[in-house]
């Protein structure tokens, strides 16, 4: 497809269909800032991919080259995407649904396999455009049109990706542009996975885990033991919600 | 001595010489290094030969074996008769010795029994001598193959065995090649990028093949986590312009149907080597069957266009091979090479010939969508745009269609003039053609299975009486000709028994 986008520092003239105040607004907006600020640096050559979800939209919404795929699987299309061209910084979008129910497989492998690459997970907590089902990461005892008797014990994305082996791995809050902008950077120099995983509010569906920005702290870079420990404090039942990136690592990459 | 002399003069007056050597064991024993070495030694001699494998789905143990047919002119399947049987155990005889000819001949592992590790190349050189094959051309082969090492056992089996036949050098120019090998060698052809596969039987030979060969020839094979990976990574892959296979069994085409779909949207050329094996389910894993070609022609929701090709032996899988790649990457669009474990795991004796090679273009993307989307490729669910798209796509689909006239989509075989017609496609062609040498049929050969060929019905209506052969339960060859054509074929020859047909028991079905 050619490029029509003519708006400037990679906007396109998409019209941008996210609910009003929805904080996949604020992501977009860290991830625009984060690449004109690449740019100015001169990194350049993105591309992405995306699942299918809210999160997905963002492929409209951002000029650069890339793949709109499927559900749960913006890893391994973004794998791909670095194989065949490995000149490429490419970025995967995708949901929390999608990343940790139907593309668990995925997530692991890329942790262990550590491809350089950027996972960014939007986790609301929440199946928003199929209309609130529980995700792995929904508080338990959430309940659904499709799970009337409440949710089971959520998993614990970031404790997976460290015993997975993931080299690079974040948490940010949405809502803190300016803290997701460089956090988005750090992971896209990142040589290796490195995986992002923003917290969001949706403001339709599962509102009662929203505004918890009281519980979140920030945390700088710490080793492997701690990062496991500090983990461990936000297991997305409430607690104190560490902030940040947790653990970075160079390793050699898939090739 | 007389019983020699008997079947020398035979060999001088039969018009075709033609031999089955069983050789049988237990996994792990080596009974591929025997017809390995002996069939290299054959055809360095001008012998064509075909070598069927049959073994259960255990590492070490059970029963395997491996049928060794011998001729002095074309073959490509193997007998059910044996003239002689080479066992490696004593299972070997008991479960065979009702399959060898009242002449034939048995090496027994118990005459070798103190050599170990060597068993196999003594056994080769007992066959080799009762053949009456080139001694030296044979010790050369076991230096090349296993090492100077093997010699001394290899002069041990010579030695043992009285020369029954002579099979004297003859001038064909011949390579030793099994489906595997020729699916790797199209894919080189038609200078792939990347390749990505999960191992599943019989798919896996073409992953071995291409892995060995990648550093050399500057191509990529990796091995993601599934099946579902291994679609969309290729989808991935082929979005950088990067020419890209995948390879498969019926299972692993399965989970990879929503990508397949996701290639109807796209527009991300890919090229899925489908090598079936006996299912539903897990089924009979290291068996063969003719019972995938509905889903190749039909897997992936949606309606987009897809070219389905299935070659009938390794020579064949070389050029359609290339011609998937040339199609899919010209037209944007699904290219399935539909195999099966009797053509992937089968060795053939394919005459030396250079050829030619179709280019195959390369593209590179900026947006691609697995959305409806606009030519900017962002999204939309505008229902004009949708029905545009939609028309677009059939219409790519009938450029495609109009480009496969170019190809070889069937081949007629046989008594070009005959009014009994056979039909059939990929792997029972190598026993039809053994099967109907000199009886009174054509032979029409499908290649193309979608789009199917417009001389199908002609040559249909040409017959007065029509055979279709295949290796399935429901003739699904048969189901898609009567869907295109009207016409329904009731004489059928089917077998699913999860074994492939002999070309003896084909002949005395069409007789």
């Amino acid at each position: 497809m050619s490029n029509k986008m003519k708006c400037a520092d990679f906007r396109t003239d998409a019209e941008i269909t996210w609910c009003p105040g929805c904080p996949n607004h604020m992501i977009l907006e860290s991830c625009r800032r984060a690449l004109v600020s690449l740019k100015k640096q001169g990194i350049k050559n993105f591309a992405m991919t995306t699942g299918i979800g809210c999160h997905g939209k963002i492929f409209d919404y951002l000029d650069i080259a890339g793949v709109y795929g499927l559900h749960g699987r913006a890893i391994p299309t973004a794998v791909g995407m670095k194989l065949g061209d490995p000149k490429l910084n490419v970025i995967a979008f995708a949901g929390d649904g999608d990343t940790y129910s139907e593309g668990m497989e995925h997530f692991i492998h890329a942790c262990k396999n550590n491809p350089d690459m950027t996972l960014i997970v939007h986790d609301n907590r929440v199946f928003s455009l199929t209309t609130g089902q529980a995700t792995p990461t929904s508080q338990k005892g959430y309940r659904t049109k499709a799970e009337p008797s409440g949710a089971l014990k959520p998993i614990n994305p970031i404790h997976i990706a460290l015993a997975s082996g993931a080299t690079f791995v974040a948490r940010c809050n949405a809502r803190d542009i300016d803290h997701t902008q460089n956090v988005i950077e750090e992971a896209i120099k990142h040589e290796g996975f490195s995986f992002v995983e923003i917290l969001q509010d949706c403001l339709i569906f599962n509102t009662e885990v929203n505004t918890r920005d009281d519980k979140m702290y920030k945390i700088k870079a710490m080793g492997y033991k701690k990062a496991l420990d500090t983990a461990q404090e936000f297991t997305y039942d409430g607690e104190k919600i560490p902030i940040g990136i947790f653990y970075k690592e160079k390793r050699e990459v898939l090739k | 001595m007389v019983l020699q002399r008997f079947k020398y003069m035979l060999f001088i007056l039969k018009i075709k010489m033609r031999l089955n050597i069983l050789i049988g064991g237990k996994a792990g024993q080596g009974i591929n290094a025997v017809s390995q070495i002996t069939a290299k030694t054959l055809i360095k001699q001008g012998y064509f030969v075909f070598n069927y494998r049959d073994y259960p789905s255990i590492i070490r143990g059970g029963h395997n074996f491996n049928v060794l047919s011998i001729s002095d002119k074309k073959i490509s399947s193997h007998e059910s008769r044996m003239d002689g049987i080479i066992a490696l155990d004593e299972n070997t005889k008991k479960i065979h010795k009702a399959e060898l000819k009242k002449e034939g001949f048995i090496i027994d592992y118990n005459e070798f029994k103190h050599l170990g590790i060597n068993l196999n190349v003594a056994l080769s050189g007992a066959l080799v001598k009762i053949l009456g094959l080139d001694k030296n051309a044979f010790f050369n082969e076991v230096k090349k193959s296993i090492g100077k090492s093997a010699l001394k056992a290899a002069q041990q089996g010579y030695d043992k065995h009285e020369q029954i036949y002579k099979l004297k050098k003859l001038n064909n120019k011949l390579d030793y090649m099994n489906g595997s090998q020729a699916v790797a060698q199209g894919a080189i052809n038609s200078r792939i990028d990347l390749y990505f596969a999960y191992p599943m039987t019989p798919a896996t030979g073409v992953l071995h093949e291409l892995a060995a060969k990648q550093s050399k020839l500057s191509f990529k094979v990796h091995q993601p986590e599934s099946e579902i990976a291994v679609a969309n990574m290729a989808l991935g892959a082929s979005f950088t312009g990067a020419k890209t296979m995948v390879g498969t069994s019926g299972g692993g085409f399965d989970l990879m149907g929503e990508a397949l779909s996701f290639q109807g949207m796209s527009e991300l050329p890919l090229v899925v080597y489908l090598a079936s094996r006996a299912g539903p389910g897990t089924g009979v894993p290291t068996y063969s069957m003719q019972s995938d070609l509905d889903i190749a022609l039909r897997s992936g929701h949606g309606e987009f266009p897809r070219v389905v090709i299935a070659p009938g032996d390794p020579k064949e899988a070389v050029e359609k091979a290339n011609e998937c790649f040339y199609l899919a990457n010209k037209f944007d669009s699904l290219a399935v090479l539909l195999s099966d474990k009797h053509i992937a795991e089968s060795e053939f004796s394919i005459t030396r010939k250079i050829n030619k090679i179709l280019p195959v273009r390369s593209c590179r993307r900026y947006k691609a969508s697995s959305y409806e989307h606009d030519k900017y490729g962002i999204t939309t669910e505008d229902p004009k745009l949708a029905v545009k798209n939609a028309d677009a796509r059939v219409k790519r689909y009938d450029a495609m269609k109009k480009e496969c006239k170019k190809f070889e989509m069937i081949k007629i075989h046989g008594k070009k003039n005959s009014k009994n017609l056979i039909i059939g496609w990929g792997s029972t062609k190598g026993a039809i053609l053994d099967a109907i040498e000199d009886l009174d049929y054509k032979f029409l050969q499908v290649l193309y299975m979608k789009p199917l060929s417009d001389d199908i019905k002609k040559e249909m209506l040409k017959a007065k009486k029509i055979i279709l052969i295949e290796n399935n339960v429901t003739g699904q060859l048969g189901r898609l000709i009567r869907e295109k054509t009207g016409i329904k074929i009731s004489n059928r020859i089917l077998k699913y028994n999860s074994r492939p047909f002999t070309s003896d028991e084909l002949r005395e079905r069409l007789r």
